[in-house]
This record gives structure tokens, C-alpha cells and sequence, in this order.
């Protein structure tokens, strides 16, 4: 029950400032702790217990993870495009970093279904292929 | 020498009924055969086959998406990719789908779960999964994930079936089966 209600709180007043699943699985894998898997939320823990606050973002992590899944490939660009956006870093210095670090895989929720993983590692490839392709649309005549 | 045929059939027949009729409720042991085969319901259930996620895997959509947005290149690494994942899907399914038949075949028996029809129909189902998961690993592997999507729906179909026949007999492994007296239930078939 608590922490049910600790994911709705998380939900309510953390969450809501990251509307798309791709903002949501990346922020609350910034909130997990490499070395332990452990989620730490000090607003949440003071509401709750450490250990509520975590399983509640282990859950809401989940959630963005299936929603992730879910969405199409057409989804997943534009979501890659905005948070791309939002961190106010050059297209092609995003990209390459994406392609070259993949930090979606260390991203995804430790008990996340292999094939549900994998299934968005490959979505991603694509989705960073299809952004990166727009930013040299003259270069494609030419092949 | 026909009698004689007859008279071994029937002995046959009759060890097979001696067989079944005497088999022990439950074995000792096999615990390991039955948490693997609990596992392999649950990945089978929980993330192979639900309807979403096989539409993910072989619906065309992103395919269209793809082809309207994007260049031969990204075309030619989505099917790369998306025939991986699929060949990745059809390699889950099979592996275990072969768990919970070997279950089946093997430990099922000591466990009072399934009457003896059922289990001979159900290793039939198992075989025909089988042989369908090949076909379509062929068909993936030489045409792409887009190829034979009756097969895909007839496979994830069956499998999901088999899966719930198969859930009946281990529903005694449940917390909330045996709350409700599933133990009491399942000594009193």
C-alpha cells in the first residue's frame, strides 16, 4: 500500500516534469545506484521509508520501460529528437556519443525481459540511424 | 501368428493403462524439473507472447515508418535488426516451449495434475510447436520478419493454449492455489 502510494507521489511530483517514457526511464535510471541497483530518492525516502521509496521507483522505472516498448518506431524518434533537444548538446555530438556509448542499455530496469530489452536496444539503433540520416539529408543522393 | 500380434498388442495396451492407472501422485524430487518449467511459463506468458509484444516484433508499421522516412541504408538496418530480434523471439519461444515439454514428458507424469489424454495431446501440441517455430526460423532467416505473419499468429496462438493447459497442471506451485486448498483438491482426483 505505501508503496503504491509512493509511486503515485512520485508520479504526481517528480514525474510529471517528464511527460515522455524516454525522459521518465532516463532520469530514473540517473536515480539508481550503479554499484547496488538500489533506487535513492531523498524527497520520497523523507515521505516514506528508503526502502518504499525505492521499490516505488524500481516500479515507475518498469512502467516507463513497458510504455517504451510499446511505443512505435515513430514514437521513439521523436522522443530521441526532443530529449536530444533538451539537452542542449550539437545533434551530431549526441548522436555520436548514442551510437558510440549505447547508454540506453545500462537505461533499461535490472528485471526487464531479455528480448524486451533487446527489442529496444535494436529500436534505438534504428531510431539514432533515422536522426542521424536527417542531419545529412544531401548525402543520400549520391550513394 | 496374428493372434500372437493381437496378444502383444493388447499386453502392450494393457501395460500402458498399468502404467498410468499406478503411477505415483507425486515423485520425489523433481522440484528442479518443476521451478524450471514454472520459469519457462512465466517468460513464455510474461514476455513472449502476449499479443503486444509479438505485434511489435513482426507488425509492419515501423516497416512503413521506415520506408516513407527513412534512406535504403536505414531501411537495410532495420530488417537486419528487426530479422535478429524475431529470430531472437522464435529462439525464446522454442527453448521454452522444450523446457515444458520436457517437463511434460519427464517429471509431469509423478504429478496428478493431467489426465493422460491430455498429456499425450499436449505432447503433440509441443512437436507441432516445434516443427512450426523451424519453419518460421527458415522463412525469417531467408525472407525477413514480414514474411509468413498467419504463421507467427498461428504459432504465438497455439503456444499461448498449450501454455494455459500447461499452467493447470502446475497451478498447485501458486501461493494462492494452495490457499484455496488446490493440495486438498488435486489429492482428491
Amino acid at each position: 500500500m505505501d508503496v503504491l502510494q509512493a509511486a503515485e507521489d512520485l508520479r504526481r511530483r517528480s514525474l510529471v516534469n517528464y511527460p515522455r517514457p524516454l525522459d521518465r526511464l532516463i532520469y530514473l535510471a540517473s536515480m539508481r545506484d550503479y554499484n547496488t541497483g538500489l533506487y535513492y530518492h531523498d524527497g520520497l525516502a523523507s515521505r516514506y521509508t528508503a526502502e518504499v521509496a525505492c521499490e516505488a521507483m524500481a516500479d515507475c522505472h518498469k512502467e516507463a520501460f513497458r510504455q517504451l516498448v510499446s511505443n512505435s518506431l515513430e514514437e521513439l524518434v521523436e522522443q530521441l529528437e526532443a530529449y536530444m533537444t533538451s539537452t542542449h548538446t550539437s545533434p551530431v555530438d549526441f548522436i555520436v556519443a548514442w551510437k558510440g556509448l549505447e547508454p540506453y542499455r545500462v537505461a533499461v530496469p535490472v528485471e526487464s525481459d531479455p528480448l524486451a530489452a533487446q527489442f529496444l536496444f535494436s529500436t534505438f539503433k534504428v531510431a539514432l540511424a533515422i536522426l542521424e540520416s536527417r542531419l545529412r539529408p544531401s548525402a543520400a543522393p549520391a550513394a | 501368428m496374428i493372434q500372437l500380434i493381437l496378444f502383444l498388442s493388447i499386453g502392450a495396451a494393457l501395460l500402458f493403462a498399468l502404467t498410468f492407472s499406478l503411477r505415483p501422485r507425486r515423485a520425489e524430487g523433481g522440484s528442479t524439473a518443476l521451478v524450471q518449467a514454472r520459469q519457462a511459463l512465466s517468460v513464455l506468458q510474461g514476455g513472449l507472447l502476449p499479443a503486444e509484444m509479438v505485434a511489435r516484433v513482426f507488425d509492419r508499421t515501423d516497416l512503413d515508418y521506415v520506408e516513407l522516412h527513412g534512406s535504403s541504408e536505414v531501411r537495410r538496418l532495420f530488417l537486419e535488426e528487426r530479422t535478429r530480434v524475431a529470430l531472437l523471439w522464435i529462439s525464446r519461444v522454442r527453448e521454452q516451449l522444450q523446457s515444458l515439454r520436457e517437463f511434460h514428458a519427464g517429471a509431469a507424469r509423478h504429478y496428478a495434475g493431467l489426465n493422460p489424454l491430455t498429456e499425450l495431446s499436449l505432447l503433440m501440441d509441443f512437436t507441432r510447436l516445434m516443427l512450426a517455430c523451424r519453419i518460421l526460423q527458415a522463412f525469417v532467416y531467408l525472407r525477413g520478419p514480414y514474411t509468413a505473419p498467419r504463421i507467427v499468429g498461428a504459432t504465438a496462438a497455439t503456444a499461448a493454449r498449450v501454455c494455459s493447459v500447461s499452467q493447470e497442471s502446475l497451478a498447485f506451485l501458486t501461493p494462492a492455489y494452495a490457499a484455496a486448498g488446490g493440495n486438498a483438491a488435486r489429492r482428491a482426483q
